[in-house]
């Protein structure tokens, strides 16, 4: 199983989720596979599954989702012992761990693909839901249950590295652009304006 | 701090439309914590981090939250990348209510703090974050109004750094 396949199998699946990605090629293929409002594509390592919990938190009646790699995760591991203890029930989390740090021209191993296994390390940290999916019948399993959750769920991919973030076109639209459209689609699709925006 | 003055600055952030606040507990400012933990209309937030203090917030506010970020002064530098990822190059809006140790004004100073607090400005500058220090609880509603004003108009993180009184 390679991620641009679970990544095309879960864009037909979003509705009105909100949807984080890390910096990674999962931006770019997310980007290219999914044009939903409700998308923001950060673009910094170690920071989606933070973002995620503050809208987790902030929208408690909305189901976020966020799309995590193993390098983005593995720099910002104090994510998952904060994640366990505030459990927020409508948060879906998948890390695409491809055992790579796989930029534009480099594949050089994370420590997963050395002794550290993610799942056990969030078990330990207090999620005791997650699970580690293997194959595509596996995750289309897990994703579409996932994304109708009611509870927590934490969802390691474990893929296996693929160049097509290098092939398919980068995303044009900028950071502050991308976040404008999706403070918006949030304004939106809850009614209220975001006290940020729109003062001029 | 006494706690005239911690029920000061709660009121002030309550005022200002602050409703939501990641922490790290820390010394100088911690008799806040209790009186937020009490308050309904503020929502409290854990963290295991001060890096991650700044994306939580960051995400709360771009769902519609009015963020601030509690954190002790050393956690401006745990918390860098964070800063300039998610509050300077996104464009995130975050007030830092950050207890000021090691500076000029923090009346526990001691060897312990002072080489960090002594940077702690110049690091702000660094990172282009604007800040004002306060030392006392005079006009605080409106200092904590006008920062909050100002992150909003420059949609980014601004410091109140909070010595002298506060520190007590």
């Amino acid at each position: 199983m390679i991620r641009h396949e679970c990544l095309e199998l879960l864009a037909p699946l979003i509705t009105d989720h909100l949807v984080v990605t890390s910096q990674s090629g999962q931006r770019i293929e997310w980007s290219h596979l999914s044009k939903h409002e409700g998308n923001l594509l950060v673009g910094m390592m170690g920071c989606a599954l933070g973002v995620g919990m503050g809208l987790a938190l902030a929208l408690p009646h909305r189901r976020v989702v966020v799309l995590e790699s193993d390098g983005s995760i593995l720099l910002s591991l104090f994510n998952l012992v904060t994640l366990a203890n505030l459990h927020p029930q409508n948060l879906t989390v998948f890390v695409f761990d491809n055992q790579v740090y796989s930029g534009t021209r480099i594949s050089e191993p994370t420590a997963t693909a050395g002794k550290t296994d993610l799942e056990a390390m969030a078990r330990g940290a207090g999620l005791e839901q997650a699970v580690t999916v293997r194959y595509l019948d596996g995750f289309r399993q897990e994703a579409t249950a996932a994304l109708t959750a009611t509870k927590l769920c934490f969802i390691v991919c474990r893929v296996e590295e693929s160049g097509i973030h290098r092939e398919i076109p980068r995303p044009t639209v900028d950071l502050a652009e991308n976040k404008y459209r999706f403070v918006r689609h949030v304004e939106r699709t809850e009614g209220k304006p975001n006290p940020f925006v729109g003062r001029g | 701090m006494e706690n005239g003055l911690a029920q000061k600055l709660v009121q002030a952030l309550r005022e200002a439309g602050i409703n939501f606040i990641t922490y790290l507990p820390e010394t100088r400012l911690s008799q806040i914590l209790p009186l937020l933990r009490a308050d309904p209309s503020v929502q409290l937030v854990p963290v295991a981090s001060e890096a991650e203090g700044i994306t939580i917030a960051a995400g709360a506010v771009l769902g519609g939250k009015q963020a601030a970020c509690y954190l002790e002064s050393t956690g401006l530098y745990v918390s860098s990348y964070s800063l300039v990822t998610m509050g300077k190059q996104l464009g995130v809006p975050i007030l830092l209510v950050v207890g000021f140790l090691g500076g000029f004004g923090d009346r526990r100073n001691s060897f312990l703090y002072a080489t960090i607090g002594n940077r702690t400005i110049p690091h702000l500058k660094g990172l282009g974050i604007e800040y004002t220090v306060l030392e006392d609880g005079e006009k605080l509603s409106v200092k904590v109004k006008d920062a909050v004003r100002t992150m909003n108009a420059l949609r980014a993180p601004v410091a109140l750094l909070f010595a002298g009184e506060f520190t007590l």
